[in-house]
């Protein structure tokens, strides 16, 4: 099959005859300037409504999980980050790293488009697409410089509000802890 | 006593025939003594060095030399030859007791072949004192079982094991 590196190659295919750009897995998108996206990610955050984003993120999780040849949780961090950075690059997101603050697992997404001042709309992106990778519910809160704090949807509340308080990453990383289920 | 009497007699003549006034005077005083006492002819030598001028002399008043070291050695110990093999010893400085510290420096530098020109060598000893006496390294009774056994390395969490851990975090 492959060597489980992403292959960029041929994953647009644009149709100028019929004025459409698919992926290679046949989602129809379209090109927005980030100037025109700023704006409807802005007004969604106002609202209170970022499911556009996040439904944009599944499908770049989607994406992702097409181009695995395992299921994501067997397989290493490194090979993970390897796809979901190329697919988060070709969609024009930035940069996407992982990092890892004790048990937390954080995500940096750098050189992101400029939506909102929160960053709700990337962390609702990212939130969507983690989810559809992992098949779990995951929330992607924001901690400031474009770094996202990967959490469980159930404290991801608490965790925005320290964030809205004046705490920053390490603070917050430091008032959590591992609690298994039960 | 006239045998040497006649010799010497002899001999003071055949002086005089030589050297006239000089030697007069003392080969009658020799001739005199042995006359009278009971001399031997040792005697005679015994009285030479006295005759010498200036031997006495210099051994009494000797020349003061320009040299800032004295001319003899002095009784203290001190003066001893810094060859002495047992002042020249390293562990004469030494905080350590000489029995500790010889073997330790000895024995290397036989072992080494160099050449014999530093401290003299000291006899290797059969036994090395107690106290520095490698420990044996021989295998105990325990087993040895824990040294063959293959270490183990903390194996790389997966995606889904980090995914796992982050998602369990709860408020404290």
């Amino acid at each position: 099959m492959h060597d489980g590196r992403f292959d960029p190659s041929g994953f647009y295919e644009f149709n100028l005859t019929g004025g459409t750009v698919r992926t290679r897995n046949g989602e129809r998108v379209v090109v927005l300037s980030e100037d025109v996206l700023s704006s409807l990610v802005a007004a969604a955050a106002r609202d209170g409504d970022l499911t556009p984003l996040r439904r944009l993120g599944e499908l770049l999780g989607q994406q992702v999980l097409g181009s695995l040849d395992r299921p994501a949780s067997v397989l290493s961090a490194e090979a993970v980050l390897g796809h979901v950075s190329a697919v988060t690059s070709l969609f024009g997101w930035g940069r996407l790293t992982f990092e890892r603050w004790g048990s937390a697992l954080v995500v940096a997404l750098r050189d992101a488009p400029d939506l909102d001042e929160d960053e709700l709309g990337a962390a609702a992106l990212l939130g969507g697409m983690f989810s559809e990778i992992s098949q779990r519910q995951v929330s992607c809160v924001p901690t400031g410089e474009s770094k996202f704090i990967m959490v469980d949807f159930e404290v991801a509340e608490t965790v925005w509000g320290w964030f809205k308080d004046g705490a920053d990453l390490p603070a917050i990383v430091g008032m959590l802890e591992t609690k298994r289920a039960s | 006593m006239t045998d040497r009497e006649d010799r010497l007699r002899s001999l003071l003549d055949k002086v005089r025939a030589k050297r006239p006034e000089e030697r007069e005077t003392h080969a009658a005083e020799a001739l005199e003594r042995l006359r009278t006492a009971s001399g031997t002819v040792a005697a005679a030598p015994s009285s030479i060095p006295a005759e010498r001028p200036s031997a006495p002399s210099q051994a009494a008043e000797p020349t003061p030399f320009p040299s800032a070291f004295p001319t003899q050695l002095p009784s203290s110990p001190l003066s001893d030859p810094p060859t002495s093999p047992t002042r020249d010893s390293p562990t004469r400085y030494s905080s350590q007791p000489p029995r500790v510290e010889r073997p330790l420096s000895v024995e290397p530098r036989a072992r080494s072949g160099r050449p014999a020109s530093g401290p003299p060598v000291v006899p290797p000893r059969s036994r090395r004192p107690e106290s520095i006496r490698p420990q044996s390294v021989a295998p105990t009774g325990q087993p040895i079982v824990y040294a063959t056994d293959q270490p183990e390395f903390p194996r790389p969490k997966t995606f889904g094991e980090l995914l796992e851990l982050t998602l369990s975090l709860r408020p404290r």
